[in-house]
């Protein structure tokens, strides 16, 4: 299987430190980490850092930002309720971990490489990264996935995953296939996909499905989506789902 | 036929006395004439009893036999009446048959009290736990009241609908929810789990659920069973006799092999009626009122017109499903005598655009239908309820209600079609009245086309279009419940004008859709038909399918290798296309432009969405459609369905339900099945005259 493979940690831990003034090198951390934080976390947490508690917590005034190698590991390593995020870099890690600690009205101190580092010093996190078109699920999973969809999601999102509710009293809703979802969620991995999903769906009973149903549907989305069937169920697994990316089709 | 008592169940009678034939409502002729005849027959005087020979005889005559009036049907079946429902369609249900079947009541209801509890129906079909948590489902009768008649929700309009409303109707219809839920469930109706409300109300309770069958080996309403030929689930691209709109999964809410929409209410509803000995009598028109004197005494019965529903193909009559309790009556004109009552459940006026013009002068526009309308056919929704009350002197109320709800008016994401508020695929007979199903490409399809009027202009932004306001809200509630249950009823903060600029977040594109333009022609300046145009590049990103019995040679789609060539074919081939699309090359050049240079200083396009390209053939255009849904404002009527005339009086034996009546706020069935169930019981209750 032809995998695509990011050398993440490798690089990150190469790169020589930043000399510049500490002034100037704090505005290009934030720069960084803003950037980061816009790409990955405003989904759930918003660019306002107010997140949408319950199911999102804010971050904007979280005092358990104040726990710099919790954000850290929370960050790569993910949570019961967040996913990993393994193929950010110790620097870019940093970055965002400044930025949510700085940004809005937070006013905790930056968290340099080294302190990254050495946090996660001993993880056996991997940085091996492949695609959703690298034949992730099975054609069989797919098919429960359309079973499970058409009970719980099909009502809303429609039968062709467009977002067009067939009971035209109801409202449409995000596309879930093709060009408009890869638009969204292109450059996320699927446990990101995974988390959101779990969190808010279905919009009346979140998280109500099992883990094996919310993994399916995901498989169902990307067989309408056009990419390809393998021999290999997708996993329910978040730390593998994390080295899952969507994209493009290549 | 039954007979009961004294009362003796539609009785013909003087067959031979009677000659009536009504100038030019002859079988076989089109919408416009017919319409025209009953502009003509409007500007005669009101009909009175003395000068009136009867031809049928019965307790409660119904004009229309959807959720109201199939509901008052029944009921008044039950408590002793004998009952005759005309209807102009062939079949039964109205628009309940192709509904969703989200049936929002509450005040305590029986399926909200058996879901709070955590039990299954008495049948135990339902497997699945309840999806709402008790606390959301803990309603009473006065807790919907204030919801009803709390003046100070808002919508994304910035509207507070609910301060118009009718108390005495709100009251009345709170009171009765939980005895018209029994009654639907008493007749055959299975509900699924509750999940949200539906439409209306200030969303404190959750108190809708929508109706089901099993499917099973055999259609049997009795068992809870339904065929999937029957439900339409066999082929996704067929449906039935039976359902004009394929089933909808409703595992989630019920059990493995559940099916919901509006099939599962309408036609238990209706095999009750018949077995009942409900009687019924189709393709019949129901056009006038007969009072006692022209605008006093009782009303004491109806006229009503043979106008059958032909097949589109075949030209042969079309014919209800089941048949039992059918009278088979083709004369014209009949008079039809109701001893004890009439009931006006005929539907609103969303079909008709000269009564439209009351309320939105541009939708008088006949480019732009009511929903339904290959179901219903050009008589559906056509106002004759507020046209014949009127006639007699009825007052009307909630005219202004049409504005405040999303569902009215709107711009409908299904395109190709004209009949654009629901799919219907082939196998049920209406079909060949729309030609097409239609694509449904949701909002995020609005982005992949550019949309035009009748000379070919883009009008608006694009992306914007579709979007509907939501319901009425307070604040900090996302609308319904399970999402916010901190929000307090009367409070004065839900009307401080920082929350209703937050709520006055609504795009006007449909303003913009039904704008002047350089097509518009005097007197009435119509805006004509709307297109979506785009090109081969655009079919290959959505995958949309563009093929029987998604697109047809309609009038509704259009394909061409050049843009000039389209433009031709649409102004030859769309029945609403009433000049060319002269400006069309032009402003797909300029759109072109616009997506080279990334901006679109016209309509702001690139802030909402990615701009395409159009310029790889082959090309296409899809109708665009307003959809006329809901009707709002109509008959007033009293807390008892009574309908009351200008002086505040009731009109003795005149009772009316559904949307052929105003003054209640309240979108969806909901409203319906209340109003046939009080109309139906005190129509039952009038002395025998």
């Amino acid at each position: 299987m032809l995998k695509l493979v990011f050398s993440v940690f490798g690089v990150a831990l190469a790169v020589t430190p930043v000399t510049a003034a500490p002034q100037e090198t704090n505005a290009v951390l934030l720069n960084q980490g803003e950037q980061i934080y816009q790409d990955n976390c405003a989904l759930c947490h918003q660019v306002s850092g107010t997140g949408s508690p319950p199911t999102f917590p804010a971050l904007n005034g979280n005092a358990l930002l104040g726990n710099a190698a919790r954000i850290v590991r929370s960050i790569q390593q993910g949570t019961d309720q967040m996913p990993p995020f393994p193929y950010l870099t110790i620097e870019e890690i940093s970055a965002v971990t400044s930025y949510i600690r700085k940004a809005w009205q937070n006013t905790w101190d930056d968290v340099d490489i080294e302190e990254v580092a050495s946090t996660l010093e001993g993880s056996t996190a991997s940085d091996q990264m492949t695609s959703v078109w690298d034949t992730v699920f099975t054609e069989e999973q797919a098919n429960r996935g359309q079973a499970v969809y058409q009970g719980a999601c099909g009502l809303c999102h429609g039968r062709r995953l467009n977002g067009a509710p067939d009971d035209p009293d109801m409202s449409s809703t995000p596309p879930l296939a093709r060009a408009r979802f890869l638009r969204i969620w292109g450059g996320r991995s699927l446990a990101t996909l995974f988390s959101y999903i779990r969190a808010t769906m279905p919009e009346s009973n979140p998280n109500s499905l099992t883990e094996q149903e919310y993994t399916d549907v995901i498989a169902y989305m990307l067989s309408v989506g056009g990419m390809p069937t393998g021999n290999e169920e997708l996993p329910t697994d978040l730390q593998q789902l994390a080295h899952m990316f969507i994209q493009p089709r290549p | 036929m039954a007979k009961k008592d004294n009362k003796t169940s539609v009785d013909p009678k003087g067959l031979s006395r009677r000659d009536f034939v009504r100038t030019g409502a002859a079988a076989g002729l089109g919408a416009g004439a017919l319409l025209e005849s009953e502009q003509l027959q409007a500007q005669e005087s009101a009909t009175s009893a003395t000068d009136t020979a009867w031809d049928y005889e019965v307790d409660v005559v119904i004009a229309g036999g959807g959720c109201a009036g199939l509901t008052a049907a029944i009921r008044a079946k039950d408590l002793g009446a004998s009952v005759l429902v005309v209807d102009q369609n062939f079949d039964l249900g109205g628009r309940m048959l192709h509904s969703g079947a989200f049936v929002s009541l509450g005040g305590g209801d029986p399926v909200q009290r058996r879901d709070m509890k955590g039990e299954s129906d008495k049948e135990g079909l339902i497997t699945v736990d309840p999806v709402e948590d008790p606390e959301e489902l803990d309603d009473s009768v006065d807790l919907l009241f204030t919801d009803m008649t709390d003046w100070s929700v808002v919508d994304p309009k910035g509207q507070n609908p609910y301060r118009y409303n009718e108390r005495e109707l709100a009251r009345s219809w709170a009171e009765n929810c939980p005895a018209t839920r029994q009654f639907l469930i008493d007749n055959y109706v299975r509900f699924t789990r509750v999940s949200g409300t539906h439409g209306g109300g200030g969303l404190s309770r959750a108190r809708g659920a929508r109706c089901f069958l099993m499917l099973g080996d055999k259609t049997d309403i009795k068992a809870g069973t339904i065929t999937a030929e029957d439900a339409g689930v066999a082929d996704p691209e067929r449906t039935s006799a039976f359902a004009p709109v394929q089933m909808n999964n409703a595992t989630r809410t019920v059990a493995p092999n559940a099916v919901s929409n509006g099939v599962a209410l309408s036609r238990s509803l209706e095999f009750s009626a018949r077995e009942k000995g409900v009687e019924f009598m189709f393709h019949r028109h129901f056009d006038e009122l007969v009072r006692e004197e022209p605008f006093t005494g009782r009303v004491v019965g109806i006229k009503a017109h043979y106008a059958p529903r032909l097949h589109p193909e075949t030209g042969e009559r079309l014919e209800s499903f089941w048949d039992n309790g059918n009278v088979d009556e083709r004369r014209d004109t009949i008079n039809i005598r109701a001893r004890q009552a009439v009931i006006l459940a005929s539907g609103g006026h969303a079909g008709n655009p000269q009564v439209r013009s009351m309320f939105y002068p541009a939708m008088r526009e006949p480019a732009f239908p009511t929903s339904g309308n290959a179901l219903q056919g050009a008589h559906g929704q056509d106002a004759s309820a507020l046209i014949a009350g009127l006639r007699v002197g009825a007052n009307l109320a909630g005219m202004q209600q049409n504005i405040s709800y999303p569902t009215t008016f709107h711009i409908s994401t299904r395109l190709g079609t004209r009949d654009a508020y629901t799919t219907m695929m082939p196998g049920h007979p209406t079909f060949g009245f729309r030609k097409s199903a239609g694509v449904n490409v949701g909002n995020a399809g609005f982005e992949e086309f550019i949309a035009v009027n009748q000379v070919g202009k883009r009008f608006f932004s694009e992306v914007r279009l579709p979007t509907r306001p939501g319901g009425s809200r307070y604040p900090g509630d996302r609308g319904a419940p399970g999402q916010g249950l901190s929000h307090k009823p009367l409070d004065w903060r839900n009307c401080r004008k920082e929350w209703v600029r937050e709520m006055y977040n609504y795009d006007h594109g449909l303003d913009a859709a039904l704008a002047l333009n350089e097509g518009s022609k005097a007197p009435d300046y119509y805006s004509g038909p709307l297109w979506a145009i785009f090109d081969q590049e655009a079919v290959e990103r959505t995958g949309w399918e563009l093929r029987h019995p998604y697109v047809s040679d309609n009038g509704y789609f259009f394909q061409a290798d050049t843009i000039e060539e389209l433009a031709e074919k649409m102004a030859k081939g769309h029945e609403f296309q009433r000049v060319p699309l002269s400006h069309l090359a032009e402003t797909l050049t300029k759109w072109n432009g616009y997506v080279d240079a990334g901006a679109d200083p016209e309509f702001e396009r690139e802030a909402d969405a990615p701009m395409y390209r159009i310029a790889t053939p082959p090309f296409y255009a899809l109708s665009i459609m307003v959809i006329w849904h809901d009707s709002y404002g109509g008959l007033r009527v009293n807390g008892q369905q009574q309908v009351v005339d200008m002086q505040g009086q009731v009109i003795p034996g005149l009772y009316a339900g559904g949307e052929a009546v105003g003054g209640l706020n309240k979108h969806g069935l909901g409203k319906g099945h209340v109003h046939g169930y009080v109309a139906g019981t005190h129509a039952a209750g009038e002395p025998t005259s």
